[in-house]
């Protein structure tokens, strides 16, 4: 469960990212933030996992609150909270397991992080995790030499070999192509539903969110102005949350892929 | 052309900006006052072209090199090489951690991060010969100063190039372990490594490359190594001998920077 | 797993080449380290010799403030030392530098020039002043002045020519196209593209012949090197201790001028680099 109450973020420069923000998301919830960039999506994710600390407010995730809590509660609490970002943020020059591995970090003891000796059952995770997302073939292969949907998928592998609770996803479609857009939101919808972990996405295009929203929050300058169903939202929900009329750069434009038969 | 009869007026040329006179203006005036006999080191060019003959007796030497000192040579050869060796595998290995105490990227306070980057400018501003003097005159003539020596030399140009590659190291890495929760040190060897790791090997080739260029003059104050030979054939102005040490050294130094920059090449 | 998987899992790749390197490497370092010719004696004593030395340079002798008249215009002269070598071999590297750039001279000349540039450079100012300048010009700083100069027309020239190398091809090809003679081209549409460059190369030179400054003296050539050798062979530690304190000191500022002065330089043009990369790029390959 997580719980913003009167949440607001202020940056050194002024800016209210976030304002009053009032939100509930029960576990196991797939919720799509919409927004204009700068409307306070980023803000929102990472305050989650309290990368941007709160300046007012309060915010509780799993019932640990994240404003009063030391670097050490933190580091706990991001422990099982996986986040997925726009640029990816792998290590190119490492390989795809060692990158899947990091999600293993907080379970290694810093010397034998230090050494890279992890212990085969977190090997065994990340592998399983790489399986998941159906890239497993890549493991030893440098995270440079894969293609923009293929590090994303490394990207959700290795904040699944967290074993996360919570599933942050910045952006994760924003730097890939429609139709690897669908694989890799597919991939985000059927972990949500196969493991039961609380997944928040950030998206700009509103077909996506509309197709893979079952709830849809509208952010608009920092302020909640749509909590709803996907079916719910429509043109005048969107241009509500965007302030303006729609444009073709809104949309994606790619419709959604025949599903693939997935062998249960 | 119709347009130039219309209103808007041509520009003015701006005036250049008052520093790069001032740049001039000082660059000049420290330039004067160097050559200069009073206050400067006295360069005359005139004089030094008239004189130029003065040299005549030694270069006519140095180009007629003595052949038969040739074996004599390689013995100091390999000596200054094991110094090279040595000094960058340490000095390498000591600089790694420093590094990440010197980078904004990594560092765990400003504290530590000021402290580290005072120190290490400190260890650059000590030019490598000058180690060698004080290291000669804490242990005595041999390898083992010009070995000291070079290990300072190194921690210093290594900490520095490798601190700033980490200060531009891509940081979405870093957020993405920060993310989840993960240590400082794990971050460092996890995210911060990985990126670095071709650079530093790059650079402690060319620690290494300094120190076989370097150790060929250290010995001249006794800190082991061909220096050492080439100063007491100087100092009895055995000019061919000379030679042959130079065109060894030339060669020597031409070899290891080929095969270092190729290594590097293939790592960056 | 509900899942089936259908993709076998790669076996691990071997890092067998990897390993084979760094044995190699360990191999090579324990050869040395085994065989050089460094006693275990002295080798214990390092820390106590170091210890007495550093005692007697800064702590209890010294340094030896009295000395300050004497180290203070040898270290002045170290660094007109540094900055008119600097000088010369910026103005020798330019010619040389464009004469060794592919796009800007042909093949043949380009090559030559360039094994010139690794002959000048393979020879540390020391040895330059040894057996050239110091029989032309005597002992003082005009002979280190030279040496630090010809050693930097070496290494600038090359890094000249790399940068020239690496510049945008179209405004030299617009000169050309619009008429202009050989060096017209390289006046109007290579130097702009390059000098911002250069000045930073110029003064990193600058800063790296401070240090070289500081020591030639030891061969004679003038300047606070002289100063070091004779008060450390006579054991006048608290001088010597006084002498280092003002290399220490004048190095750290000049760099720092030094340093202020190329980042300005290098943030104020519009060259895509950033610093530094670029300072990067200059040391990787500077000496």
């Amino acid at each position: 469960m997580i719980k913003f109450q009167n949440a607001s973020v202020t940056y050194a420069g002024g800016v209210h990212a976030l304002k009053n923000l009032t939100l509930e998301i029960p576990d196991g919830e797939m919720i799509v933030i919409v927004g204009l960039s700068g409307a306070g999506k980023s803000t929102l994710i990472r305050a989650v996992n309290g990368l941007v600390p709160l300046t007012d407010g309060d915010l509780v995730v799993d019932g640990v609150s994240v404003r009063g809590a030391s670097t050490k509660q933190l580091r706990e609490l991001r422990s099982h909270i996986g986040m997925i970002f726009q640029t990816f943020n792998l290590v190119n020059r490492t390989t795809v397991l060692n990158n899947v591995l990091m999600g293993r970090l907080h379970k290694t003891s810093t010397w034998r992080s230090l050494m890279g000796w992890y212990k085969p059952t977190d090997v065994e995770i990340a592998m399983q995790a790489l399986e998941r997302v159906d890239i497993v073939e890549k493991a030893y292969v440098r995270a440079s030499n894969l293609s923009g949907g293929q590090q994303q998928r490394v990207g959700i592998a290795r904040a699944l070999a967290q074993e996360p609770s919570i599933l942050l996803a910045d952006e994760p479609v924003a730097s890939l192509d429609p139709p690897t857009s669908h694989v890799v939101m597919r991939d985000l919808q059927r972990i949500n539903r196969e493991l039961g972990i609380t997944t928040i996405v950030n998206l700009h295009f509103l077909d996506l969110a509309k197709v893979y929203g079952e709830r849809i929050v509208g952010l608009r300058a920092g302020e909640l102005v749509y909590d709803g169903t996907g079916e719910q939202a429509d043109e005048h929900v969107f241009r509500d949350i965007y302030g303006r009329s729609l444009t073709a750069d809104d949309v994606m434009g790619a419709p959604e892929p025949v599903p693939v038969t997935v062998s249960a | 052309m119709t347009s130039a009869t219309q209103a808007t007026h041509r520009p003015a040329k701006p005036p250049r900006s008052l520093t790069i006179y001032a740049g001039l203006a000082v660059f000049v005036v420290i330039t004067l006052l160097s050559v200069s006999e009073e206050w400067g080191i006295g360069l005359d060019i005139p004089a030094l072209i008239a004189d130029i003959g003065r040299g005549e007796f030694v270069l006519r030497q140095l180009l007629n090199p003595n052949w038969e000192f040739l074996p004599h040579v390689i013995e100091p050869f390999i000596e200054t090489f094991k110094i090279a060796v040595i000094a960058a595998f340490i000095g390498c290995l000591v600089a790694l951690p420093i590094v990440f105490f010197a980078s904004r990227t990594t560092a765990p306070n400003r504290i530590a991060l000021n402290t580290t980057r005072g120190i290490l400018s400190v260890v650059r501003a000590i030019p490598d010969l000058l180690y060698a003097l004080i290291f000669v005159a804490a242990v005595g003539i041999g390898p083992l100063p010009g070995i000291m020596a070079l290990i300072f030399f190194n921690i210093g140009v290594v900490a520095k190039l490798l601190s700033e590659t980490v200060d531009g190291v891509d940081k979405g890495p870093i957020e993405a372990v920060d993310a989840g929760g993960s240590s400082r040190t794990q971050m460092v060897r996890w995210a911060v490594i990985p990126q670095v790791l071709p650079s530093y090997v790059a650079f402690s080739l060319y620690a290494f490359e300094l120190n076989v260029r370097a150790s060929t003059v250290l010995g001249w104050v006794g800190a082991g190594g061909i220096g050492m030979l080439l100063r007491t054939q100087y100092s009895f102005q055995k000019w061919s001998n000379v030679s042959v040490i130079i065109i060894c050294l030339f060669v020597v130094v031409l070899l290891i920077e080929t095969v270092s920059i190729r290594w590097r090449r293939r790592l960056v | 797993m509900a899942q089936a998987t259908t993709t076998a899992r790669p076996s691990r790749p071997s890092s067998r080449k990897r390993n084979l390197w760094l044995t190699g490497a360990a191999a090579l370092f324990l050869w040395a380290a085994m065989t050089v010719d460094v006693d275990l004696a002295d080798l214990k004593s390092l820390p106590t010799g170091l210890a007495l030395i550093v005692d007697k340079m800064f702590l209890e002798g010294g340094p030896d403030w009295s000395y300050l008249d004497k180290a203070v215009p040898a270290m002045v002269a170290s660094l007109e030392m540094a900055w008119i070598g600097t000088i010369i071999g910026a103005t020798l590297s330019l010619p040389l530098g464009f004469l060794g750039a592919k796009n800007v001279a042909s093949g043949w000349v380009s090559n030559l020039m360039r094994q010139v540039l690794n002959g000048i450079r393979a020879f540390p100012e020391l040895i330059l002043a040894v057996a050239i300048f110091i029989p032309i010009a005597g002992l003082g700083p005009v002979a280190g002045a030279l040496a630090i100069g010809l050693h930097s027309a070496g290494t600038l020239g090359k890094l000249t020519a790399e940068a020239i190398e690496g510049i945008d091809p179209g405004p030299m090809e617009a000169a050309r196209a619009a008429g202009g003679r050989g060096l017209q081209v390289q006046r109007w549409g290579v130097l702009p593209q390059v000098l911002p460059e250069l000045i930073g190369f110029w003064l990193y030179r600058f800063e790296i012949n401070i240090r070289a400054g500081a020591v030639l003296g030891v061969v004679g050539a003038g300047g606070i090197g002289f100063l070091l050798d004779q008060t450390m062979r006579y054991h006048f530690y608290a001088k010597a201790g006084m002498c280092i304190l003002v290399v220490i000191v004048a190095t750290i500022v000049v760099d720092t001028l030094s340093g202020g002065v190329r980042r300005r330089i290098i943030e104020g043009s519009d060259s895509k680099q950033v610093p530094e990369v670029d300072l990067q790029a200059v040391s990787a390959t500077a000496d």
